[in-house]
C-alpha cells in the first residue's frame, strides 16, 4: 500500500518510495566508493546442480500442469485398446505363448505408452520454446550441452516411466500382470524411455513447425510402436518381415519388457540388451552433437 | 411537436436485406472452415489414414484365422467399414472442436458473432464444415483400406446416410464441446473420457454377442453402436439392429443435440461474456 502513496511534488505525481530512494541518491557523494563490492561469478563446479535440476523441475513441471492430456489421456487410451483388442479377439480364447492374450498384450501396450510419451514429452517442449522464441530463456543461462541434454532427456524419461506406471497400475485390476524379472523391467522401461526421449530431442531441435514433428509421430513413432510385436508376436509375422523386426529396437524394447512382466519373450534378450543399451549410446552422442553445434537452436 | 425527418445524407443505402438466410456470409464462413480442414489435411487426414491402416494390420496378424464376428461375414470384412467409420465420426469430432475452440482462445470468435450471422447460420456452417472435413477423411480411409483388402458394397445407401448422420451427430458434439471448453485441457478431457470410449467400445471393432449377456447393455445404451451398425451394414448387408431404427433414434438424437446447441449459442453461453 505504501507504494500507492503519492506525493505532489514539482514534477507531478512521484510514488513516496521512488522520491525517498531519489532523495537518497543526491544526498550520498557520489565521488565516495561503493558501500559494497560487486558479487563475484559464482562457482558453479564442474556440473551445475542447481541449473540441471532446475531446467529438470521445469520440464517435469510442464507436463504435470496438463496431466489430463500427458498421463491420464494416454492411461485411458491403452485401457481402450486392452479393451477392444481383448473383446474383438474373443473374450480370452486366444492364447499367445501360452498366455491369456490379454496378458500377452498388456506388456506391449504399457512399452508402447511410454514410447510415444517420452517422445511427445522432449519433442513438443523444444518446439514449443523454438516456435515462440523463449528458447533462448534456456540457451542463455550458465548450462552446458551436457546439462541442457541431460536435464530435456530426463525429464522426457520421468514422463514415459510414469505413464508406463499408471497405465500398469489401471490394468492391474483387470490383468494380473506379475514382476517376473524386476532388472528386466527396470532395464528395459529406463532404456524405452530414453531412447524416444533422445529421438524427441534430436526430433524437436530438427523440426521448424509442427507439421514436421506430427509427421514424425504419426509416420515413424506411432507406426513402429504399433508393429514391433506390441499387439502380436513376430512370429506370426511372414519369414522375410521377421527378419526385419529381429533389427528393430522397438521389438527389442517391447519384447524386453513383456519378458520383465510377463515371462515371455521372442527374441535374444541378451542381444536385446546390449541393442538397445548401444543405441541410446548414439543417439546421446548425436543429440549431444546437435546441442553443442547449436544446430537449428541459435541462428 | 412533431420532430422534423432529417433529409438522409448523400451516398445513404438502406441496410442490406439478406432475406431469410444469409448465403453470402453463410457459403463464406463455410468455406473459411472448410480451407483451415484442409490446411491441417496433412496431419489430421495423414495421421488417420495410418492409424486405420496400422488398425488393420495389426488385427489382420493379431487375429487367429478364419474368425468370424458376424454370420457369413470375414473378420476384415466386418473390421475396416469399423475403422472407417471411426475415423469418420472423430475427425467430425475434432474439426468442429478445434476450429470453434481455437477461434474461441484465439480472440477470433468475436470477429464471427459481431459479422451480421444468425447462430444459426453460424452453428449451420461450422458443423456443416466439420462434418464435410469428416466425410472426406472417411472416404479417404475407405478407399485406402480399399487397396489392401476387398470391400464389397452392395447398398451404397445405408452407408451414406448413416455417415451423413453421424458426422453431423459428432459435429455437433464437437460444436459443443468447443463452446463449453475454456482451455485446450478441458477438449481433450472430452475427447478421452467421453467421444473416445464411445466410439471404440461402440462396436467399431466387436460385436455385442462377444460380450457376457449382462453387459450387452452397455452397448445398447450408446448411440454410436446404432450409427456404426448402420454404416456397417451397407457393407455386410448384415446388422445386429435393424437400420431403420437406428437410423430413426440417430435422427432424434441429432435434432435434440442440435436445438440444444442452437439454444445455448443463441443465448451466447461461454462464447460471449
Amino acid at each position: 500500500m505504501r507504494l500507492l502513496q503519492v506525493t505532489h511534488g514539482a514534477s507531478g505525481l512521484v510514488p513516496l518510495e521512488m522520491r525517498r530512494y531519489v532523495q537518497a541518491m543526491i544526498d550520498s557523494n557520489p565521488s565516495a566508493p561503493p558501500a559494497a563490492t560487486p558479487p563475484a561469478p559464482r562457482q558453479l563446479g564442474q556440473i551445475n546442480w542447481l541449473g540441471l535440476w532446475t531446467l529438470y523441475l521445469k520440464e517435469v513441471r510442464r507436463f504435470l500442469n496438463v496431466i489430463t492430456q500427458t498421463v491420464m489421456a494416454p492411461v485411458v487410451t491403452a485401457l481402450l485398446f486392452l479393451a477392444i483388442f481383448t473383446l474383438a479377439l474373443g473374450r480370452g480364447s486366444m492364447v499367445v505363448h501360452g498366455l491369456p492374450y490379454a496378458l500377452f498384450l498388456a506388456p506391449g501396450l504399457i512399452t508402447m505408452t511410454m514410447l510415444q510419451n517420452s517422445f511427445a514429452n522432449t519433442s513438443s517442449s523444444v518446439l514449443i520454446s523454438k516456435v515462440q522464441g523463449n528458447i533462448v530463456d534456456v540457451l542463455m543461462p550458465p548450462l552446458s550441452t551436457f546439462e541442457f541434454t541431460l536435464a530435456y532427456a530426463a525429464a522426457g524419461v520421468t514422463r514415459g516411466l510414469l505413464v508406463g506406471l499408471a497405465t500398469g497400475l489401471a490394468m492391474l485390476p483387470f490383468v494380473p500382470l506379475g514382476l517376473n524379472a524386476p532388472h528386466a523391467v527396470l532395464w528395459y522401461a529406463l532404456n524405452a524411455s530414453l531412447m524416444l526421449a533422445l529421438l524427441g530431442l534430436i526430433g524437436g531441435i530438427w523440426a521448424e513447425k509442427f507439421d514436421h514433428i506430427a509427421a514424425v509421430t504419426n509416420f515413424v513413432v506411432v507406426p513402429l510402436s504399433f508393429l514391433s510385436g506390441t499387439f502380436y508376436s513376430v512370429e506370426r509375422l511372414p519369414e522375410e518381415w521377421s527378419f526385419v523386426a529381429h533389427f528393430n529396437p522397438f521389438f527389442y524394447l517391447i519384447d524386453g519388457l513383456r519378458f520383465g512382466l510377463v515371462g515371455v519373450h521372442d527374441g535374444n534378450l541378451i542381444f536385446g540388451a546390449i541393442l538397445v543399451g548401444v543405441v541410446n549410446l548414439l543417439l546421446w552422442a548425436l543429440a549431444y552433437r546437435l546441442v553443442a553445434s547449436g544446430y537449428k537452436l541459435k541462428p | 411537436m412533431k420532430p422534423q425527418a432529417l433529409p438522409e445524407p448523400a451516398g445513404w443505402r438502406p441496410p442490406r436485406n439478406w432475406g431469410r438466410i444469409g448465403w453470402p456470409a453463410l457459403w463464406a464462413l463455410y468455406r473459411r472452415e472448410l480451407l483451415r480442414y484442409l490446411r491441417i489435411a496433412p496431419e489430421s487426414l495423414g495421421g488417420a489414414l495410418i492409424s486405420s491402416l496400422l488398425f488393420l494390420a495389426v488385427f489382420t496378424l493379431a487375429w487367429p484365422d478364419r474368425l468370424q464376428l458376424q454370420p457369413g461375414v470375414s473378420a476384415l470384412v466386418f473390421l475396416a467399414p469399423g475403422i472407417a467409420g471411426y475415423a469418420l465420426f472423430h475427425n467430425a469430432f475434432e474439426n468442429a472442436a478445434f476450429g470453434l475452440l481455437y477461434d474461441k482462445l484465439e480472440g477470433m470468435l468475436g470477429d464471427i458473432l459481431m459479422a451480421p450471422l444468425t447462430p444459426a447460420e453460424i452453428l449451420c456452417a461450422y458443423v456443416a464444415a466439420a462434418a464435410t472435413g469428416g466425410l472426406i477423411t472417411g472416404s479417404a480411409v475407405l478407399l485406402v483400406l480399399a487397396l489392401f483388402m476387398p470391400l464389397p458394397l452392395p447398398a451404397l445407401l445405408p452407408v451414406l446416410a448413416f455417415a451423413v448422420l453421424g458426422t453431423l451427430f459428432f459435429a455437433l458434439l464437437g460444436f459443443l464441446t468447443g463452446m463449453w471448453a475454456e482451455k485446450w485441457d478441458r477438449y481433450a478431457v472430452v475427447d478421452t473420457f467421453l467421444v473416445m470410449p464411445l466410439g471404440m467400445l461402440s462396436g467399431s471393432f466387436f460385436t455385442p454377442a462377444i460380450l457376457p449377456e449382462t453387459a450387452r447393455w452397455i452397448m445398447q445404451v450408446n448411440p454410436v453402436f446404432y450409427l456404426i451398425d448402420g454404416f456397417r451394414s451397407g457393407f455386410t448387408g448384415v446388422s445386429e439392429v435393424s437400420p431403420l431404427f437406428g437410423f430413426a433414434l440417430g435422427l432424434v438424437l441429432t435434432i435434440g443435440l442440435g436445438a440444444l446447441v442452437w439454444r445455448l449459442l443463441r443465448r451466447g453461453w461461454r462464447v460471449q461474456s
